[in-house]
């Protein structure tokens, strides 16, 4: 996460970066198809992405070379995971294995505590393995409802946490039902080619404005599908990923931060400060400003997330994000494209995984292999998550920024 | 009804029982800190107590929930005023020196017509029974406006 820039101004929170110069570059990824899986177990889908990151090393790579990973999952399925639920999936034993939760910057936060261990020398060669099982049970995370809160969530589900930005944000900016279908629009046609993606069909505005209402302001092809998958990341000093491959892509900045609703700031009405604290410390890391991103992952639970993410990114003023997707600046072949792979409203969002694998299509991205979805030339690519945490109270997001040099 | 969290929690719960910040003016409901959320400062924090109605800052009609919610559920975030407040307006920043912040909530609604939500709009906060343990019920506040009436 270093650059040639002195970065001594100490950003509160930022960390990483620097530490004695080393720098972090993405060597592999992998992928697999996510869906409906019922066929596959957790160890099995992580098995799976495992060993398409190992596949897809350039120069290869043996197991023995892995000394340390990171797993995100949430285990929603119950699993009993830990460091060893990795080990287990893939036979990596006898070295450090940390699990990672953090919400829905669950997989994010997994790649950045690789990054800055690498960048701190205590390993060379990392993976980093994101997995979700979904699907498994019934019940889902409507039943996460907050049911014996009084004042901390109760009945306050995912989509009404995020339409409650929705709501407001057309009320202060006039921004309308259509613009906000227009994500899904946009994201649906992206992930209509995309290989991996979970919903590979195309609709409407009038499709997404009709469908069923979830949560007023939010239909249903406002909300993502409830999906399994698994994403993996190979992550190396920068002194040894180029005996690896020729195209290594650095890490350049990372940040992480959190925030609350309830701490009366009335941004976070119509968006997501920490995604602005993350993102700040990101590009400073970096050296670089929101203009330079080429390309984009970012979080789209809802359309709305999405629409609010261009503004807090610093994409667009705050209240233009409407004006943004009008304008086709974020469709795939606009000036910044936005979700190319479909975003977590068609490719699906397993929440272990889907930050990792956000990283693995920017890493594609960024090496010219994304194939269908490939977007012009992209030098810089950036990656984001948006997750609630504390029963609706509070938010956590994780912003990753990724090169070619 | 006495389990440790809603046994913890009763003074907030039953007479909306707040603090506020000396250094910044939080209010901090339905938690009582040592340090504030906002500016971080372990400071001084003064007994507060809120009004029985709220402004809504932003809502939502919540159509799908578990079975112990009635549908449709509008869910707002409140802005609730400090009892004795001039103004627990929308916009925070009151003049008026004894003023004091409104604290901003997660408010359920109830017995409300979905189409009389709106931005803006004042609540009545009203006392019910939210669930009960074992048996034992567990009151705080929900918020209402009354039928007929759209502010």
């Amino acid at each position: 996460m270093s650059s040639g820039v002195s970065n001594s101004s100490g950003t509160r929170g930022a960390s990483g970066g620097d530490i004695g110069g080393r720098e972090a570059c993405v060597i592999g990824s992998g992928m697999i198809d996510f869906g409906e899986l019922f066929e596959q177990s957790t160890d099995d889908m992580a098995e799976r992405a495992y060993l398409n990151a190992i596949e897809d090393v350039d120069s290869g790579i043996s197991p023995q070379e892995i000394d340390a990973a990171w797993f995100g999952t949430l285990d929603i399925a119950g699993d009993a995971s830990s460091g060893a639920g990795l080990a287990h999936a893939t036979g990596l034993f006898e070295i450090p294995v940390t699990r990672v939760e953090n919400a829905c910057a669950t997989g994010s936060t997994a790649f950045r505590s690789a990054v800055e261990a690498i960048e701190a020398g205590s390993a060379e060669v990392a993976l980093v393995l994101g997995v979700e099982k979904m699907r498994d049970s019934a019940a889902g995370l409507i039943e996460s409802a907050a049911l014996d809160q009084v004042w901390r969530g109760r009945g306050v589900t995912m989509p009404a946490f995020f339409g409650m930005r929705a709501t407001r944000h057309m009320h202060e900016f006039d921004t309308t039902e259509e613009q906000v279908a227009k994500v899904s629009v946009k994201n649906h046609a992206n992930g209509a080619k995309y290989p991996h993606a979970h919903y590979r069909f195309e609709c409407s505005v009038e499709d997404v404005v009709e469908s069923p209402t979830v949560t007023y302001p939010l239909n249903l092809y406002d909300c993502c599908p409830v999906t399994d998958g698994a994403a993996a990341l190979l992550v190396a000093s920068e002194e040894l990923a180029s005996e690896y491959t020729d195209d290594p892509i650095h890490v350049a900045g990372s940040g992480l931060s959190t925030d609350s609703l309830l701490r009366s700031e009335d941004e976070s009405l119509v968006g997501f400060p920490a995604t602005t604290q993350a993102a700040s410390q990101a590009y400073e890391q970096a050296s670089i400003g929101p203009e330079h991103v080429d390309v984009a992952e970012v979080h789209d639970c809802f359309t709305i997330t999405e629409l609010v993410t261009y503004e807090d990114l610093g994409f667009c003023a705050k209240g233009e994000g409407g004006a943004l997707i009008d304008e086709g600046v974020v469709e795939l072949d606009g000036e910044k494209p936005v979700n190319p792979s479909g975003g977590l409203l068609a490719k699906g969002h397993p929440i272990g995984a889907s930050g990792v694998a956000q990283l693995a299509e920017i890493y594609e991205q960024l090496r010219g292999e994304a194939g269908s979805v490939q977007v012009d030339d992209p030098e810089i690519g950036l990656q984001h998550n948006i997750g609630i945490g504390r029963n609706a109270t509070g938010s956590v997001s994780c912003v990753n920024v990724l090169e070619r040099r | 009804m006495y389990e440790p969290p809603f046994w913890r929690d009763r003074e907030a719960n039953e007479r909306l029982a707040a603090t506020e910040c000396d250094a910044c003016g939080y209010v901090s409901f339905p938690e009582r800190r040592e340090v504030c959320k906002r500016c971080g400062e372990r400071g001084e924090f003064r007994d507060t107590r809120l009004e029985e109605r709220g402004i809504v800052q932003s809502y939502v009609i919540q159509n799908r929930l578990p079975d112990a919610f009635e549908t449709p559920l509008p869910v707002a975030v409140m802005d609730v005023p400090q009892v004795g407040a001039n103004d627990g307006g929308s916009d925070g920043d009151d003049a008026g020196s004894d003023a004091g912040e409104p604290a901003r909530v997660y408010g359920l609604f109830t017995e409300t017509d979905p189409e009389a939500m709106a931005i803006g709009m004042e609540a009545a906060a009203v006392f019910r029974e939210l669930f009960d343990v074992e048996g034992l019920p567990v009151g705080s506040f929900k918020f209402t406006v009354p039928r007929g009436e759209n502010r």
